[in-house]
This record gives C-alpha cells, structure tokens and sequence, in this order.
C-alpha cells in the first residue's frame, strides 16, 4: 500500500533564517501522525506546507493524488494555483486559535466551504453538518455564534468544520495549546475518537501522554530536520539525546 | 448572499454611471428648434421665480420667450448663479444667455452679443447713513460686494475699489447692511426693485456710477452667429409692433427698451409677500429640493462611492504594486483639493473637452468620486483590522481571493467602518448643497431663489439648515440599529 502523504526534501526559509533544512517523511492512510519538537524547531511550519498556507521553497509534498515539487514548480500561474487549489482540497486544518467565523453561526461555519467551496447542496450539507456536530458533542447548538461557546467548544467546532469538507487528511496544529488546562480534555477526546475511526491525522502538539497513546508515528523535530522517528516508543523511549532532553523538559512542565 | 446582492448592485451603479459618462449630447451647437437659455433665476425683476406661481418669469424672461416665438425656437430656460452662466454658455450646456448681460469689450472679443434689449445706468448703493460715497472716484479702496463676472464688478474694479465677490446681488445688499462692504455698484432697475421688495431703509441709492449709458443683450457663443442673427431679427421686429415697450412698461412703469428710458423707472417690488409667506411658501419648495435633489443624489453618491472606496482599498492592499500606486493617487487628489473645484472640473472642466455630462450625473460623479476617496482609507483600515487568521481559515476550506474578501473579511471589516462611514455620509448630504452651482437644483438652491426674491435671508436659510439637520439627525437614528444588527455575533 503507497503511503497516503508524502514530503520529500522540504526545505523553507524565513528572511536568512532557515527553518527547514530537508524534512522527509510519509504517513499511512489511517494512521496518526505527531510531530512535536521544540520552538522554532520547524513543526508548525512543516504543516503549513502541507496545505500551502507557507509555500515551501524546495521540496516535494504529495497528499493522495494531489502533489507539487516546489523545487520545480509550475511555471504557468494558472497551472500553479490549480496545483495548489487541488492539495489544499485534500486536507482540513485545525487551527491553534480555531479561526472560527465570528459572524456566522455555529452551523454557517460548518456548510460554509462544503456549500460555497464544493458546491454541495445546502440540505444535505447541513444534515452531514448536523451529523459532525453530534460526534463532536455539540448537537443542539448549531444556531450559537463561536462567540457564545466556551474555549473547548470553540474548538470542537474548528474540527467539525474542518472535517465537512470530507478530507483525506486532518492537520491540527497545536489544537489545544490556547486553551485553559480543564477545557483540554474534551478536545483530546474528540481527537481520540477520530484516531479510533481510521482517520489520517497530522498533529502538532506538545501534550506528549496523549501523543504516547494515539501516535502511529512521531517524528521529532530539531534544527528544521526530523532528529528522530519511530512509533510511539520515541515519547517512552527516545533514543537521541535531544529527543530526552525535549520530552524531559515537557512532562516536568506537564 | 446579501452581501454579494450589495456587490452587484454597487457594481451596477457604478458602471451606469460611467456608462452615463460617455458623451450625451457632445458636438455641434443646437439642434434646429431647442435653444437652452441660461438665466439666474434670482435676480428680480429681471429673473426670478414668480412667489405665488414658482414660475420662472421676469423681464428677460419674458423678452426671451417673446425673441423665441418670433424666431420660431422651442426655448427651455436653464436656471444657474450667474458666474455658472458663461462656463455654461462655453461648455455648450445653454446656447444663450438672458440676463441683463452688459456689453464691455472683454465680453465682445469672446461672445456674440445681440442688439441691445435694455439701457440701463448704474448706481452706487451705500448705507443710509454713509454720505463718503457718492461717486466712482469715492470708491476708490473702499470694499464693494460684486458678483465676480458681472460688468458691475469691472466698473467698481477700474474705480479703484476692494471688490468682494459674492453669488448674487442681494447677499451682496446683506454684507452692505451688516457693514463688511461699504458700497456696491448694480443696475438702478435692480436696485430700484430689491429696496422696493424689502422695504429696507438701511441703504439707499448715494450717486450714479458714471454717466455711461449701458447695454444689455443676449449673448451667444461665437460659433454660433445664426441664432444672433435670428435674435436681432426677432428683436427688431418685437421693438417694432411695441411688444417689448409693453412688457418694460410692465415691468419698470417706463421704456427701458430705448436710450435714456430707464431715467424715470417706477418699480413695485417683485416680491410684496410677509414674511411668514415667504416661509410659508418655500418651505414645501425646500422640502421638494430635498426629495428630488438632496436625497437622491446623497443614495446615489454613497453608493458608487462605497464602491470605489472598496476597490480603492483592496488596490491599497494588492500585492500588484501599480494598483497600490493609482489608489494612492486617487485618495490623495480627492483628499487634497476642494470638493468645489472637482465639481467645477467634472462638469465645467470636462465640457470644454467633448465630455459633457447631464448635471446630475456630473454631481454623482464629482461626490461620489469625493466619497470614494476618503472612504478608502476607512475601508482599508477596517479589512486590516480583520485577524490575518480569518484569511487563513478561509484560504484553508478552498476560497478563492474574492470570495474570502466576499465572505469572511468584507463582512466583518463592515462593522469596524460604520461610524466612521456614517461620518462620510453625514458629510455627503451637506456637500450636495454646492450641487446648485453646477446647474442642479435641490434644497440649498430653493432656499438661494426665495432669498434673493424676499431679502429674508436669516429664516430661510436657518429653515435650511433645519432641513439638512433633521436628515442628518435621522440617519445617526439609523445608525445604532445598523451596528447593532452587525455587532450581532460580538460577545
């Protein structure tokens, strides 16, 4: 079985700072994903190429069918942004501050992109929208404005709205680093549920337990390469010195 | 959807009006029977708006309907201050000109003039109890209230005078009475009729202004010899069966039509109302320059003007950096000149090239252009206030540049920019009452042609400012909802 994502040679510099340096990994269909590293070490920037939010400078991302080698990408425009427009089609994106339309209701947020992106039709949209509502515990607030939830809520919704738009793969990015540490919990939940139903996921977290018992792989960033990847032994067991020192630094925090 | 409806609609606003933009009725002169004739309208009791009828009537009106129907022309008058008159006449909007125009040389180089329907004199006006002024060589320095380009304001500018320029003769009666100027030169017929109108016994006529006789007649554009021809025609024929001695004689009690008649003029007044009906009277007039005018140019205005402002905003922040330029431009042309000066550029300035715009359309397009430019910076300050993770979470569920802007930041930079819109708004509806100089009539303008007529300046134009307060004071009404209804998602 080919591997569902694919990045090769990522290579992005901000100004003469070079946050990537090479970053290659594949990822399974089905499988978990966690990328953690320290600050600046390069993780979140490596899932903003995953959907071209940072275009990568060198480098080759593949998601399913969708790819770009950004070391040679399309020179014609139109072309390029069709390249771009299709990998952005495959994943949904968690944000660490949810990014939630303030001035559309709960259920506006959710069909927004299935009906005005995808064209889907307004009734199934919304009853599919009613459906992720209800995985994500949030049945009955559909008509709420993001302003009227609580911090868990809020992001409970950002993953109901990124999963609408029926991706192959769902990028979290630090999802529950901006909330208070009682709201944590739920969110987790939610993500361990989508774990256990086979979905493909990418996250960017630090809350190493939890990575310890959802993770399929974990790739260790450091200096914009990955400094070590395995399963989830690397959160028990690492075998770099920095990968100690990291986890060390983080479970005495926790 | 509501929004994008808004989209569309501004849209076709906009491009309506510059599909009014292309020229109307550019090129030759007057079509065989139309002859557009500008007159003030506010100069009694040569041109003036009857107060019982709100007719045009007068003097020259009269004499122009009767030069009309001999020539066999399809007259329709034109009514504007007289200082809009000759760029007017210039910028082929009017074909001729019938207000007591007097004959110089200046005007002679530049303009056909007919055969003379009026000699009149003219006098000094003072304060009643100024006696220092009786002649031309006593103006000498002192300050004269003039219209600028009268021949009454070249004749106190040779005397050596400090000529103030105003809009018409009686504002000018106004700053005499009030003290700021200490004489004006006019017509005696004039003069004559605004002291008998007014009844005032605060100024008085002190001495004549020289002895030269004066001739009025009608003026046309030099291309345009033909229609002249046909007026001295029509003119001679009229002097000939007694028509225009009639008409003087109903006017003035005396021939003005032939030398030395105006010598023993007897004039009424034009206006014998109280003041209560004069208010009375304009009041419902105002009210109709408001609905027609004032109003309507405001929606209009502030539409296309929202529009321009939203796309001058978006080229303020595109990457493409010529378009960042032009924007820039734009709201530092509007912002750096003078609301009057864009208005006399669009619609005098663009005439004089082949480009000319209905009056109105002129307005919208001179405000609107004016609300653009300083409507962008707002609407470029409120997308800008937009968190850049809105961008982001739109650009990650597949939006395209439009649509994100559509969607998500256009919505919620709305909210950030209606106070201050409002504030522009507010603006707007004051700055269309400059619109009357550009040929437009609305609330300002009615208010202009009853006090010129009645001398009652201070309740008319308090009534006015009424008018354009009790609008404004309804619209910041309005305003707390609309932010309420926007703020609707806020905490």
């Amino acid at each position: 079985m080919t591997d569902l994502i694919e990045v090769r040679g990522l290579e992005k510099s901000f100004g003469d700072q070079q946050v990537l340096q090479g970053v290659d990994f594949t990822a399974a269909s089905g499988t978990v994903t966690v990328l953690l590293g320290p600050s600046g070490s390069g993780k979140t920037t490596v899932l903003r190429s995953l959907n071209v939010l940072e275009a990568p400078d060198a480098g080759l991302v593949r998601i399913s069918d969708a790819s770009i080698d950004f070391t040679a990408p399309p020179t014609e425009k139109a072309a390029y942004r069709q390249a771009i427009r299709a990998l952005r089609a495959r994943s949904g994106m968690v944000f660490q501050s949810h990014n939630l339309f303030p001035h559309r209701t709960v259920l506006g947020n959710l069909i927004e992109g299935p009906v005005q992106v995808q064209g889907r039709d307004v009734e199934e949209a919304t009853a599919s929208a009613r459906a992720l509502l209800d995985q994500v515990g949030l049945a009955g607030r559909e008509d709420a404005y993001p302003s009227q939830l609580s911090g868990g809520q809020q992001q409970r919704v950002g993953i109901a709205r990124a999963l609408a738009l029926k991706p192959e793969v769902l990028l979290l990015d630090e999802p529950t680093s901006a909330l208070d540490p009682e709201l944590v919990g739920e969110v987790l939940a939610v993500i361990r549920d989508l774990a256990s139903e086979n979905w493909t996921l990418m996250i960017v977290t630090h809350e190493v337990r939890f990575a310890r018992d959802v993770a399929d792989q974990v790739l260790f960033l450091d200096g914009g390469v990955v400094a070590e990847r395995g399963g989830a032994e690397v959160l028990t067991d690492p075998r770099e010195e920095r990968t100690q020192r990291f986890l060390a630094r983080v479970l005495d925090a926790g | 959807m509501r929004l994008t409806r808004a989209i569309v609609l501004l849209t076709l606003v906009w491009g309506a009006l510059l599909g009014f933009a292309t020229p109307s009725y550019a090129g030759d002169g007057p079509a065989a029977e139309v002859v557009r004739v500008g007159t003030e309208g506010t100069y009694p009791p040569f041109t003036y708006r009857d107060p019982k009828t709100n007719t045009l009537t007068g003097f020259d009106v009269e004499v122009m309907k009767a030069v009309g129907e001999e020539a066999g022309w399809d007259v329709r008058f034109v009514e504007a201050p007289f200082d809009s008159l000759f760029p007017s006449l210039d910028s082929k909007r009017i074909d001729v000109i019938a207000n007591q125009v007097t004959i110089n040389p200046e005007r002679t180089a530049r303009y056909l003039f007919s055969t003379p329907y009026t000699y009149s004199h003219g006098v000094i006006v003072t304060a009643a109890d100024n006696d220092d002024i009786t002649t031309l060589a006593d103006l000498k320095g002192r300050k004269t209230a003039q219209t600028a380009s009268s021949n009454w304001a070249e004749v106190a500018r040779k005397a050596g005078a400090n000529v103030q320029y105003v809009q018409d003769f009686g504002p000018g009666v106004e700053l005499l009475t009030q003290g700021r100027v200490d004489a004006i030169v006019n017509d005696n017929i004039a003069v004559l009729d605004y002291l008998a109108t007014s009844g005032t016994k605060q100024v008085k006529i002190s001495g004549n202004a020289g002895d030269e006789v004066l001739e009025q007649a009608l003026t046309f554009r030099q291309a345009d010899p033909v229609l002249r021809q046909q007026a001295d025609q029509a003119l001679a024929a009229l002097a000939k069966d007694g028509t225009l001695a009639k008409i003087s004689e109903k006017y003035f009690g005396a021939d003005v039509t032939v030398k030395e008649g105006s010598a023993d003029v007897d004039v009424k007044g034009s206006d014998s109302r109280t003041r209560w009906e004069v208010i009375k009277d304009t009041a419902p007039k105002m009210l109709g320059g408001l609905i027609k005018g004032t109003i309507p140019l405001t929606v209009a205005s502030f539409l296309a003007g929202l529009a321009l402002a939203v796309l001058a905003a978006l080229a303020r922040l595109s990457s493409i950096r010529p378009l960042d330029w032009i924007a820039r431009f734009y709201i530092s042309v509007i912002r750096g000149t003078p609301l009057l000066v864009q208005l006399f550029l669009v619609f005098f300035g663009l005439g004089q090239v082949g480009i000319k715009l209905d009056p109105y359309v002129a307005a919208i397009l001179a405000l609107s252009l004016n609300v653009g430019g300083y409507a962008a910076e707002v609407v470029r300050a409120s997308i800008l206030s937009v968190p850049r993770g809105q961008y982001e979470a739109a650009t990650v569920i597949g939006m395209e540049y439009w649509q994100s802007m559509r969607r998500v930041v256009l919505p919620q930079a709305a909210r950030i920019a209606v106070p201050p819109l409002s504030n522009t708004l507010l603006s707007l509806i004051k700055d269309t009452s400059l619109v009357s100089l550009i040929l437009v009539p609305e609330l300002f303008h009615e208010a202009n042609v009853a006090a010129a007529l009645s001398t009652e300046y201070l309740p008319l134009y308090a009534l006015a400012a009424l008018f354009y307060w009790v609008v404004c004071y309804l619209v910041t009404l309005a305003q707390a909802p609309l932010e309420r209804r926007l703020s609707r998602y806020v905490a």
